[in-house]
């Protein structure tokens, strides 16, 4: 059932049997690492290529390259949830942008324990008084929710179509990362809006840090910002959210798609 | 394939005129292009030993297309317009659309303000962190874990956490376990089997993590929490080992009303 891989080159044996130092050898293993999964190879030739100004030649598209389209196209849905988890990402980012005009995190303005703040008034402010303000939450709120649900999708449709096999170990592992920024994406917005359960899930979130040995209550404090919740973990899950995680996911998922794009999508056979 | 080195009208060959992306992924270099071995001799050191690899890296690469039987076909592109263009706009489309009516339909709930002095009853985050939740929930199984003198080694909270890193570099680890060309579930029962079991651990886990919903005990949830998923692995081995063998037999099958046995 499986194909057996004969007509590979050994380059291993080739690096065995020269007299290389140790600097030579690892590098030249990770070279070998490198370019197996992402055939650098042929871009840093393309580049030479241009430098010595001989010719020019697009590379071949991925759909090119695989003839995927006769191959794949009844998995066709299966095959765009990672595209789909973009989308409702970019929902997510602008009715985000436009919440983020009215909302206010500060936990200013409670006389009392159990009073409303400054964050749970403006989210109201919004639900209330804002036009179209009612329905941008529930988009914005509707969008993580696809958006996660993509993307778990999205891993078990890779899963089982054994597409994080060899030259794609890395973008797997980056998918990995990804799913947890993406988990912590939906956390830290679940904890804005400084409801009873935000409140409490954050308390859950600064327990399991401060349970965590050496590294527990240095994360505590970057991540809440101290060992119990106020002021300063809302303004921290606040600048998470808008600031800080959009552009490590967005730069992540750009890589995840680029690696995508060179090494081809991974249909199965 | 030998006919393509024939001059064609203009003076060129069939081979560069290809436009396809053909065998030949670049127009050959002329004669004042430095050739590969040439660029080699200017540099030493770590630059040498790269050219030298990438020549047996370009050697490769045309050993396995002179080895290949692909035949190439005029067009090989699906055509970015307008058919996959019209394609991802519909799908676009008909998921913002399915979003923004699930939206207006079911708009969250928005609870009290928090209240640091008060407890609520049932704490939950969102459904996707159920199964986080739920292995945080696993202190029951903390006792059975200890070996010494019935002490328990780690703090009911560490336990979860320790979970949580178990969880996510078994999947981290998949791809350097599981090696081979294989793609289909049915090529490998034992993977595919894995994947549901942690697919139907995350779903129990999901329970665990909303136990007060379940009218039995706790005891008999955390059983079936770790019971079910292995369960559910074995039936998804044995379904894939039998489709597998039913496709081997139709092979056998056909391969023998082709060529009888004497």
């Amino acid at each position: 059932m499986s194909l057996k891989k004969t007509d590979e080159m050994d380059h291993n044996a080739w690096l065995k049997k020269q007299d290389l130092t140790a600097i030579e050898t690892a590098f030249l293993t990770t070279l070998i690492w490198v370019d197996k999964r992402l055939r650098i190879v042929d871009y840093l030739e393309l580049l030479e290529t241009m430098y010595y100004r001989a010719n020019l030649q697009m590379p071949k598209s991925h759909t090119e390259q695989y003839d995927l389209d006769n191959k794949f196209w009844y998995w066709y849905p299966l095959y765009s949830l990672g595209s789909l988890s973009i989308i409702a990402y970019l929902v997510a980012a602008v009715s985000g942008a436009m919440l983020g005009f009215y909302y206010s995190p500060s936990t200013a303005g409670a006389a009392a324990q159990g009073d409303p703040t400054a964050a749970y008034d403006s989210v109201v402010l919004i639900l209330k008084d804002v036009q179209f303000g009612f329905m941008l939450r529930s988009i914005h709120s509707w969008a993580a929710q696809f958006m996660v649900a993509a993307v778990f999708l999205h891993m078990l449709r890779v899963y089982f179509t054994g597409a994080y096999k060899e030259p794609r170990e890395v973008n797997w592992i980056l998918g990995v990362v990804l799913i947890g920024l993406t988990l912590f994406f939906g956390f830290s917005g679940y904890v804005l809006p400084w409801k009873q359960l935000s409140f409490w899930a954050a308390q859950i979130g600064v327990e399991m840090a401060l349970a965590t040995p050496i590294v527990g209550e240095w994360a505590a404090q970057l991540l809440f910002g101290g060992f119990t919740l106020g002021q300063a973990t809302l303004v921290r899950m606040y600048i998470l959210h808008v600031f800080v995680l959009p552009f490590v996911v967005t730069s992540l998922i750009a890589l995840h798609v680029g690696i995508v794009w060179v090494q081809g999508i991974a249909e199965p056979h | 394939m030998t006919d393509d080195n024939e001059p064609m009208t203009d003076g060129g060959t069939d081979e560069e005129a290809r436009a396809d992306g053909g065998p030949p992924a670049t127009v050959p270099p002329d004669d004042e292009t430095p050739t590969w071995s040439e660029r080699k001799e200017h540099s030493q050191g770590l630059a040498q030993l790269t050219y030298q690899y990438f020549e047996r890296s370009r050697r490769e690469d045309e050993d396995l297309r002179a080895e290949s039987t692909y035949v190439e076909r005029d067009v090989l592109g699906f055509p970015a317009w307008p058919h996959e263009t019209i394609r991802n706009l519909a799908i676009t489309s008909f998921f913002v659309g399915m979003l923004i009516f699930i939206a207006a339909l079911m708009p969250p709930h928005f609870g009290h303000p928090a209240n640091p002095g008060s407890t609520p009853a049932i704490i939950l985050p969102d459904w996707y962190l159920y199964w986080s939740f739920g292995l945080l929930k696993l202190n029951p199984l903390n006792p059975e874990l200890a070996v010494l003198d019935g002490k328990i080694l780690l703090g009911n909270e560490f336990l979860g956490i320790i979970a949580h890193g178990i969880v996510f570099g078994a999947i981290a680890l998949v791809p350097f376990l599981n090696k081979g060309s294989a793609r289909r579930p049915v090529e490998e029962p034992f993977w595919a089997a894995v994947g549901m079991t942690g697919v139907v651990l995350s779903l129990t886990l999901a329970a665990l993590a909303i136990q007060n919903f379940f009218p039995f005990g706790l005891d008999l949830l955390i059983t079936l929490t770790f019971l079910l998923p292995v369960l559910c692995g074995i039936i998804t081995y044995a379904v894939l080992k039998t489709m597998r063998e039913g496709y081997m037999y139709d092979l056998n099958r056909r391969y023998y009303m082709l060529r009888p046995p004497k």
